[in-house]
């Protein structure tokens, strides 16, 4: 068995999986190690309830397709990987049955919204076209592009003096919360509701000062919503495709014990059944930090100074998580959702994702503080029904479900495992909550199902500590170069030849495929990989 | 004065360029090899429609130091230029910007002009960026009437 390599990647996400394959594009020898028995980490399609529904247990989303260089550079389509943009990509259907829809038209989503409110239909309008405009521009250099500081960028606005040149985008967002900006520009209060739902499904709280600087990205893209067909983890078989056919190996049941550091450089990897693989390069990790430097890096054997105290302390004490995580049931269901709403707006029985419930900022604000208490909020969930899409994930006649609604990691004072007693229960009250908006969600039209709450997540995938399915909470002190520390911003870290690329970095977790990007430009710096992509 | 796109203009273009770098007391670091892809989109008459007209540029130190025009992509291939930066618009645009109607970074923003390239590196020199674009913009003059594009 070969155990030296160039390349010793830990973590096979997508992430891992994609700097792997360009890696090993590039002539080096790659191997890319997963705990697991599969490889594709958040990109997880199992059939949780029965034979032939295939549900997405963590990504189910992928908003970034060709936005994201990879899914050019590493062929993903080639590599048998179908997406599909749904024509009603998503709505919000509100306690009094009127609903809202977005389309992949964006005139007709801005007719939906002149429904409630002709001006805010106009606004919308106006902050789309114009966030759309320099979605190219600017998402290229804050999301793929290693990251600048907050202070180069507002440097940057200031001189070319963007604030005068656009109605939305200004200096003073990275002092206001995505509620503040839609009470600036928008009267509705259901169409603040559901943009700020929006916000909050791609990991913005709406509450959070600075997170309104992100906004009108997420508006930029709020039509570009896609499904992988056959299920997200098609996503993470093409990245391993790429892989192996350019020479890359993964290995999967394959444990770390520990990161191997000589003259406080790494040099490579010993496995849990004692297997120790060398790397003549360097060593990557795309799993959490905690993981990464209090569990893979043995202090005591090492050098007394590797790491600074100050900088173990911060990854023990400081690291910021996301303070809510997800609450997921899994459905295997006999009919698709027929809803009371369809009476004022027939296409939300069409909608790929929907909304239930929140009428209001106030709304989903009561819920933030309930939820920051370690309680259980009245589900007000978002679904999914990926088969109106793809009819594949369901045997004929019948339909897969999700219900996403956000919850604590920890229960009260019981704990995350206090979720095991609770799942079934909440579990009920959620598709109670579903049933309530689509009547005929009930009995017979609900043939299995199965819950995945926030300790599921953190014990199935342990780099999403805490329930954290972002891997690092989205805060303006946990962005750019500050993610996850000021030592890790760059994808280096304090040991020589040992990065971090995963979602622990720049930009965040989701299907973004940044942190591996980025990452890369990084590593091909310092070993003197000469670039074949981002051909300019 | 010269009309748009002639050897005069784009000597003008280069001398003006020069000049507002030669004013300033922090010059924009290192070489840039910028290619320039101008469309024709059946407004503007000098470049004709379904017609495209590429020019190569190199930047030393915020100084032109030599610009042409080339036939295709396959000279700058033959040649081995790696590119910096690619900017491509239709060729209206890019003539109400040398007009001084249409402002560069406005252009850029609202994804009229699209650039190819590590913008971290133009964003943190905004303000010699800035300055080479007003002297594109502002400092050369066509003999077109003030203001407008001749169409």
């Amino acid at each position: 068995m070969i155990t030296q390599y160039d390349v010793i990647i830990i973590g096979a996400g997508h992430n891992g999986l994609t700097l792997g394959a360009y890696l090993a594009r590039s002539g080096l020898s790659v191997v890319v190690l997963e705990a697991r028995h599969e490889e594709g980490g958040g990109l997880s399609t199992e059939e949780l309830t029965y034979p032939g529904f295939l549900h997405n247990v963590h990504a189910n989303y992928h908003t970034f397709v060709d936005l994201a260089p990879p899914v050019s550079d590493l062929k993903i389509r080639e590599h048998g990987v179908q997406y599909v943009k749904p024509e009603v990509q998503m709505a919000s259907i509100y306690p009094d049955n009127t609903a809202l829809v977005v389309y992949d038209d964006i005139e007709k989503t801005a007719a939906s919204f002149a429904r409630f409110s002709q001006k805010d239909a106009e606004t919308f309008l106006r902050l789309y076209k114009e966030a759309h405009g320099y979605v190219d521009l600017l998402l290229g250099t804050l999301m793929f592009e290693p990251p600048m500081s907050v202070k180069e960028l507002t440097k940057a606005l200031s001189v070319f003096k963007v604030g005068n040149r656009s109605q939305f985008l200004s200096v003073k967002l990275r002092k206001e919360t995505i509620n503040q900006f839609l009470d600036e520009h928008f009267e509705n209060s259901k169409i603040k509701a559901h943009l700020a739902f929006h916000g909050a499904v791609c990991g913005y709280g709406n509450n959070i000062e600075g997170l309104a600087i992100g906004f009108p990205l997420l508006v930029g893209k709020i039509n570009n919503w896609h499904l992988s067909i056959g299920g997200s983890h098609r996503l993470a078989h093409a990245l391993w495709r790429d892989l192996a056919n350019h020479g890359g190996v993964l290995i999967t049941d394959a444990r770390v014990d520990g990161i191997v550091v000589e003259n406080k450089k790494a040099v490579g990897v010993k496995l849990q059944d004692g297997t120790e693989l060398k790397a003549n390069k360097c060593v990557v990790s795309t799993v959490s930090v905690e993981q990464t430097f209090l569990e893979f890096i043995d202090r005591k054997k090492s050098d007394d100074d590797l790491l600074e105290p100050e900088f173990v302390n911060k990854v023990q004490n400081e690291i910021l998580h996301q303070s809510w995580s997800l609450f997921s049931v899994h459905l295997a269901m006999s009919q698709a959702p027929n809803y009371i709403a369809a009476e004022f707006e027939p296409d939300v029985n069409k909608a790929w994702v929907v909304n239930l419930g929140y009428d209001s900022l106030e709304a989903l604000n009561d819920d933030w503080d309930v939820i920051a208490k370690n309680g259980l909020p009245d589900p007000r969930p978002n679904v999914a029904v990926n088969s109106l899409y793809d009819p594949t994930d369901a045997p004929d006649g019948c339909y897969t479900g999700l219900i996403r609604q956000f919850a604590p990691y920890e229960i009260g004072s019981d704990g995350p495992a206090a979720w095991d007693e609770i799942s079934g229960i909440y579990g009920q009250k959620c598709i109670d909550a579903w049933a309530k908006f689509a009547p005929n969600l009930k009995d017979e039209a609900i043939l299995k199902w199965a819950t995945y709450s926030p300790h599921d997540i953190t014990a199935k995938l342990p780099n999403m500590v805490r329930g954290d399915w972002m891997m690092g909470q989205i805060t303006l002190s946990n962005m750019l170069d500050q993610r996850p520390t000021s030592e890790l911003g760059g994808y280096r870290t304090p040991i020589k030849d040992l990065y971090m690329a995963g979602s622990t970095q720049h930009p965040h977790g989701f299907i973004t495929f940044g942190p591996a990007y980025n990452a890369l430009s990084v590593i091909a710096e310092d070993l003197g990989i000469e670039r074949w992509w981002r051909e300019v | 004065m010269a009309d748009i796109y002639t050897q005069q203009w784009y000597e003008e273009v280069k001398n003006a360029i020069n000049n507002k770098v030669a004013g300033m007391k922090k010059l924009p670091e290192g070489t840039w090899q910028i290619a320039i892809e101008i469309v024709g989109d059946g407004v503007s008459p000098y470049v004709l429609q379904g017609q495209e007209r590429h020019f190569l540029a190199s930047i030393d130190q915020g100084t032109c130091l030599w610009y042409k025009e080339i036939d295709d992509d396959t000279e700058q291939q033959d040649q081995k230029i790696k590119l910096d930066y690619r900017f491509r618009g239709n060729a209206s645009k890019f003539d109400e910007i040398a007009a001084g109607i249409m402002d560069p970074i406005d252009a850029a923003l609202g994804g009229e002009i699209k650039v190819k390239g590590d913008m971290r590196f133009l964003l943190r020199q905004a303000d010699q960026v800035q300055a080479l674009l007003e002297a594109y913009s502002n400092d050369v003059s066509t003999d077109w009437p003030k203001g407008k594009p001749p169409y």
